[in-house]
């Protein structure tokens, strides 16, 4: 190590940082006591809160669980095809059953018109 | 708050502590903070310029040393362990303020008779030498902090600054270059 002694500034430089060398600080330990301890409490809190959470998600899938029976599937089948928008709207104007309207357009060709005509 | 010299740190005791400390020893904890935090508020306060923001820093250093306390191998003494956690926070305080360390300081000398030459004296010096360092780089600010202030050898510095010992050499060679023309205004006034 250096030898800080060596000039008049060394000296002053020393002794001005040694003088602040050690800041004692009144009840500094209970401070850091209380501060680790609430800490500590609050990793608790964390840990039971995660394993509490962990065990209401359990709890809340056994009780869906049943619920995903025919019946339950059953209504959400209904559930969809209410949001159906298209089957919505084909109800609306009344043509969901008029198949007709589906059905495709063409002219009859003249021979047939003729045979009707001539009661075939 | 008041100046004394810190408890004389027992390396080995410090061991048997930290091992209580691992256990949940809230009283072994109490007897290492007590035992250590003087040197380290000291220290602390050298590199930031604030008495308050120096205690904040020093309770965090004790807060990570009792979570690292399972952990924690006596590979080094305790001393430059805490002091190697004190120097990462220093450097993460300034980084998170984006700028170096205060220049509002609070290192005026201990209340005493301002009327007699030697006391004003010993205050002017104390406040320049504390401007003066706070304007050095980081890494020699730190250097000569641990090597003029806290008395620790070259090697424990470059452990704590994870640097070689040659580099820890050349800081404080120019930390004090810097300080003496920083300083020699005031030393001109003589």
């Amino acid at each position: 190590m250096d030898d800080p002694q060596k000039t008049p500034f060394d000296q002053e430089l020393a002794a001005t940082l040694r003088r602040g060398r050690a800041v004692a600080v009144a009840g500094f330990a209970d401070r850091v006591v209380t501060v680790v301890r609430a800490e500590r409490r609050r990793r608790i809190v964390v840990r039971w809160g995660s394993a509490l959470a962990g065990a209401a998600a359990v709890f809340v899938a056994l009780l869906t669980v049943p619920a995903t029976s025919e019946e339950a599937l059953n209504r959400e089948t209904f559930a969809l095809v209410a949001r159906d928008e298209s089957a919505q709207l084909a109800d609306l104007f009344g043509a969901a059953d008029d198949l007709s309207l589906l059905a495709p357009v063409a002219e009859r060709p003249a021979v047939v018109e003729t045979f009707v005509a001539s009661g075939f | 708050m008041s100046q004394e010299e810190p408890l004389l740190p027992d390396d080995e005791d410090d061991k048997r502590l930290m091992g209580l400390v691992a256990g949940g020893d809230d009283d072994a904890l109490r007897l290492l903070v007590h035992r250590h935090h003087a040197r380290l508020v000291g220290y602390l306060r050298g590199e930031v310029g604030s008495q308050a923001t120096a205690e904040e820093l020093a309770m965090e250093v004790f807060i990570r040393l009792h979570r690292a306390a399972a952990r924690w191998r006596p590979e080094a003494k305790l001393t430059t362990y805490l002091i190697h956690i004190a120097r990462n926070l220093v450097l993460n305080e300034w980084r998170r303020r984006g700028r170096k360390p205060t220049t509002a300081l609070e290192f005026a000398a201990e209340p005493g008779d301002l009327s007699q030459g030697s006391a004003r004296r010993v205050a002017e010096l104390d406040e320049a030498f504390q401007r003066a360092i706070l304007q050095l780089a980081p890494e020699q600010r730190t250097a000569i902090l641990l090597v003029v202030q806290q008395e620790l050898p070259y090697e424990e510095i470059a452990v704590i600054m994870d640097a070689p010992v040659s580099s820890v050499k050349t800081w404080i060679h120019r930390a004090r270059a810097r300080l003496r023309e920083l300083l020699k205004d005031f030393y001109a006034q003589e």
